[in-house]
């Protein structure tokens, strides 16, 4: 019932996911950045099914990854459903009332939640190894069947409503709302996942929705079960045979708009007084479905750029102090998204000066490369990174859930890692020069003034 | 393990401490030899508790200029530089009494960090410049982030200062705006030669370690001065003989933040401390949907994202789904955390119907918290509640430790609180708890009467809010029609016993969000 915002490093190549014929596969390849082997079968109804041993005694991971997100949320006013929704999921079903789901959920002293984002929503819980047939038995139940009233329907809104209220206070979750809307203007990444106010205080009234939002959306070809930790492969799968088995395929599709081109910088601004002034870099990047390699080579990019060990950040943060902090991200999403830089202030009046840095340090690389050692230490970071994160059954299925919701292929973790290995400066420039344009760039602020520092 | 030594050259002589004062720091081992990586915490016994008059903030000044600064061989530039493409991480948590700096690493760069921990903790660099960056993000912290864009964690620092005014746990380990200003580099040069000793000091090292690695470890903490620093005991909370209310108001609020405390004679030492957990999971485990609380406000009256209960601080509960090691303290406290409930102008800008209103949820909220409360005291748990609780804890305490670095740190805390493993023998405790005892503990330590309570919330309702608290007024539960109409006959019949509840306060406050912490 969280909902997140994953500023990962990690990103997959695409792959469909064929639910024709029931497949069963194993990769112990070594070399893999994942030194566990991944189980996966695709059940006949186009549920995929995947496991990871883990030495974690008692202790399992258990994540249902849906790849239904705000993304979908296409019909006017229907912002911010998909995760709306994700909180309706909770609400209980004919055999186990929201008291009795709570109280055989409470039984299996797990953790566990659930959180919506551009592409997904995902179900986890970690917990107790010996209960999970109690987990399967219990999930397959609200995903097949979920059955809540009215009124749990419109009391549940109001939590929605005070998720959004909580956040309000935050800068950064008013910038991004502001930059999402200026940066798309007919892709549904227009919104964010939390929707618009207005849409949240009209949720009450879409009960009629929410049942053809689940007849269309909750459905195994939209869903991939991930058991990570102490269990085994066939178990899993004969658990997801017995209690997703009967789960029925369905029909529908998300037709989503597409972005047209963008041509000129953008500006998004908020005005806030009493907070940090930010500054931040938008600029169109592709879908990683598309081009995985040119994703892999913004993050990349990115991270020679502006992480700890650039000079801009050396410079900006250690030296000059202008910038109380400097960072980048790259999101790996199912339709061409922004990457951002985002520069917190000390001073509003040093925002040109800020800018230009930035500027100046994109331009560079677009026009001379970055330098070969730099290169390599941060493909160096990237492996040590991530082998020390894998360190507990629900950090491997974190990770791994990312992967799954951008490409349905349990394997691209594995493949993203070798993309990063073959990284090169050229790449790096080809990058720089094709997605780090001004006519790409939504340019982001937060600072008291009324408009965008920057707009004529 | 205990090892009392120094190191000399190559030669490690045990001595004997003068003045009959223990020096000795302690050991913790957790081999974990599946592991690609190393852990290595340092958890001294200083925290805010010993920031001298005048200067709050100091200690955590201290720590955060050490762990983002440098050495005398390495700038903090070079040192990050350094450490870069291992993804080697160093970190800090300065609470109240115990300082823990946390180094993770893989193990191929074990003896290169062995080097940069050393000179990190023995002798680090306190640049000029680092000093300077440091102490304006923590203050501007405090001034633009804390109390301008995060008001749920505003009113929780904010009820810690109140409950425990004019001792020294009284301000918030960050300090104040005027504090941090008027503080030099000498003042925390000082303050670590005083305090970062061997004297209570706990080690620990996890993960998959050489023995030789664990030797020089231990042969250079002996490097540590074998001085006891001045005895500092953290301060008892005063006695207030009526309930307190803080009301924080700002501009743009459209949920008022709601924190409620009263201190509590328990901590992780003591054995009624699992009671106490069963009866706090019962009541409002953080974030779970099946706590009372939580059903109460949240699933039945859709008032907010979430109402959770504590017996002890709770690091970053915003954020953090499961408890953090690296906050034990002597003093506790019991806290209600509401999370935000609409404000009069935001329901006004929604509704219609409520043109009129002139406080929003606020009130009520708190008297169905209080009331429940009450319920507890006076009925305990049923036997089924108590199993099914107990239950869920002797599973959910095992999530607290899942990784190298939480498993040690859990270890450290322990030892602050005498225990060998709190998680393990939490869970022998609760193995063999009874109901009854976990009620007696209820109606022996969460019978409170005497609350304190801090709201941030729209300016446009503050003085109202306040007076509505403490006059005791009638807070009718108001819904807009679209949500009352489904709402069942027991729900607004519980609401109409709930909007007169009793709560008394004897002193309140309106106060900008500029006042505290400046």
């Amino acid at each position: 019932m969280q909902m997140l915002f994953y500023r990962w490093v990690w990103l997959t190549s695409f792959c469909l996911v064929c639910f024709s014929a029931k497949s069963q596969q194993e990769n112990p390849v070594p070399q893999n950045i994942l030194p566990y082997p991944i189980h996966s079968t695709v059940l006949k109804n186009g549920l995929q099914v995947v496991c990871i041993p883990y030495d974690s005694p008692g202790l399992v991971s258990f994540q249902i990854i849906m790849r239904v997100g705000s993304r979908d949320e296409t019909e006017s006013g229907k912002t911010g459903f998909a995760h709306f929704f994700e909180h309706m999921m909770f609400r209980g079903t004919k055999k186990y009332s929201k008291e009795a789901y709570d109280k055989v959920l409470k039984s299996v002293g797990a953790s566990a939640n659930a959180n919506t984002w551009l592409d997904r929503t995902v179900y986890h819980m970690t917990g107790n190894a010996a209960m999970l047939e109690t987990m399967f038995e219990l999930e397959s139940d609200r995903f097949m069947n979920l059955a809540y009233s009215e009124q749990d329907f419109k009391t549940e809104a109001g939590a929605v409503k005070g998720e959004y209220t909580k956040n309000f206070s935050s800068p950064f979750r008013r910038l991004d709302e502001k930059m999402n809307e200026v940066a798309f203007t007919k892709h549904t990444y227009s919104h964010t996942t939390m929707g618009y106010f207005k849409d949240i205080v009209d949720m009450p009234k879409q009960f009629d929705y929410s049942l053809k939002f689940f007849d269309r959306f909750y459905r195994p070809e939209y869903a991939t079960l991930l058991v990570v930790g102490d269990a085994k492969p066939e178990e899993v799968t004969k658990l997801a045979e017995k209690y997703f088995g009967n789960w029925e395929h369905g029909k529908f599709s998300s037709k989503i708009p597409m972005e047209p081109e963008q041509e000129k910088i953008r500006f998004a601004h908020v005005a806030m007084e009493g907070v940090p002034p930010v500054l931040m870099f938008n600029y169109k990047t592709p879908s990683f479905n598309d081009k995985p390699e040119d994703v892999i080579a913004l993050d990349v990019l990115m991270a020679v750029l502006f992480s700890e060990k650039s000079n801009i950040h050396k410079k900006l943060v250690i030296t000059e102090q202008k910038a109380r902090s400097l960072s980048s991200e790259v999101l790996f999403t199912r339709d061409p998204y922004v990457l951002s830089i985002e520069a917190v202030l000390k001073n509003k009046d040093q925002m040109f000066d800020v800018e230009y840095e930035i500027r100046k340090a994109i331009e560079k690389a677009a026009e001379d490369g970055v330098e070969n050692n730099l290169l390599q230490e941060v493909k160096k970071r990237i492996r040590y990174s991530f082998s020390m994160g894998m360190n507990s059954p629900d950090a491997i299925a974190n990770s791994m859930a990312y992967f799954i919701w951008v490409s349905a292929d349990p394997q691209a973790l594995n493949k993203a890692y070798a993309l990063y290995e073959k990284v090169t400066l050229a790449d790096l420039k080809r990058v720089a020069q094709t997605y780090l344009k001004p006519s790409k760039l939504t340019l982001s602020t937060v600072s008291p003034d009324s408009k965008s520092p920057f707009e004529k | 393990m205990i090892q009392a030594g120094k190191y000399l050259g190559s030669l490690l002589i045990i001595f004997l401490l003068s003045a009959g004062k223990s020096a000795a720091q302690e050991f913790v081992e957790l081999p974990l030899p599946n592991s690609n990586q190393i852990v290595v915490k340092y958890m001294f016994r200083v925290g805010s508790i010993h920031d001298f008059a005048g200067k709050p903030g100091l200690n955590y000044l201290t720590a955060q200029v050490i762990a983002e600064g440098g050495t005398k061989r390495f700038s903090s530039s070079t040192l990050k530089d350094f450490i870069y493409p291992y993804a080697a991480e160093i970190g800090v948590t300065a609470d109240k009494e115990v300082t823990t700096f946390t180094f993770r690493f893989p193990v191929d760069f074990a003896p290169q960090m062995f080097q940069v921990m050393s000179d990190l903790m023995h002798a680090p660099l306190f640049d000029e410049s680092d000093f300077n960056r440091v102490r304006s993000n923590i203050s501007n912290y405090l001034e633009e982030s804390l109390r301008s864009a995060n008001d749920e964690e505003f009113a929780k620092k904010y009820l810690e200062t109140s409950l425990y005014q004019s001792s020294n746990f009284e301000h918030i380990p960050e300090g104040t705006i005027s504090s941090l200003a008027n503080m030099g580099l000498e003042n925390i040069q000082s303050h670590f030669e005083k305090y970062y000793t061997a004297s209570g000091l706990v080690i620990g090292i996890a993960g998959k370690y050489r023995p030789s690695f664990l030797d020089s470890l231990k042969k250079d903490a002996g490097k540590f001065p074998q001085k006891s620093p001045p005895s500092t005991s953290p301060g008892k909370p005063l006695f207030f003989n009526g309930g307190r209310l803080t009301v924080i108001t700002r501009k743009d609020v459209p949920g008022a933040a709601i924190s409620i405390g009263a201190v509590l004679p328990v901590t992780r030492k003591d054995d009624d401390f699992a009671a106490l957990m069963v009866a706090n999971s019962w009541f409002g485990e953080h974030r779970k949907s099946y706590s009372h609380l939580y059903q109460k406000i949240r699933s039945q009256r859709s008032m907010n994202y979430g109402d959770y209960s504590y017996i002890e601080y709770y690091h970053q509960g915003g954020s953090n789904m499961l408890p953090t090691p690296g906050f034990p303290r002597s003093n506790n406290y019991f806290s209600i955390w509401l999370r935000p409930v609409q404000t009069a102008k935001s329901l006004k800008s929604q509704y219609p119907e409520f043109d009129s209103l002139q406080t929003g949820h606020a009130h009520f909220a708190i008297r169905m918290a209080l009331k429940e409360h009450l319920a507890l005291v006076k009925n305990g748990l049923s036997k089924e509640d108590f199993e099914l609780t107990r239950q869920f804890l002797r599973s959910y305490l095992k999530l607290y430790a899942q990784t190298p670095e939480k498993q040690l740190g859990f270890l450290l805390d322990s030892r602050f609180y005498g225990r060998k493993d709190y998680l393990k023998e939490m869970d022998s405790l609760l193995e063999k708890l009874t109901l009854e005892e976990v009620n007696a503990a209820i109606k022996k330590y969460l019978d409170i009467n005497v609350w304190t309570i801090v709201i941030v919330t729209d300016e446009s309702e503050g003085e109202m809010l306040a007076k509505s608290i403490v006059e005791n007024k009638p807070s009718p539960m108001v819904y807009p029609e679209v949500l009352r109409s489904v709402l069942p006959g027991e729900i607004l019949s519980e609401d109409k016993q709930t909007e007169n509840f009793p709560f008394f306060i004897k002193f309140s406050k309106v106060i900008p969000h500029t006042d505290p912490f400046k």
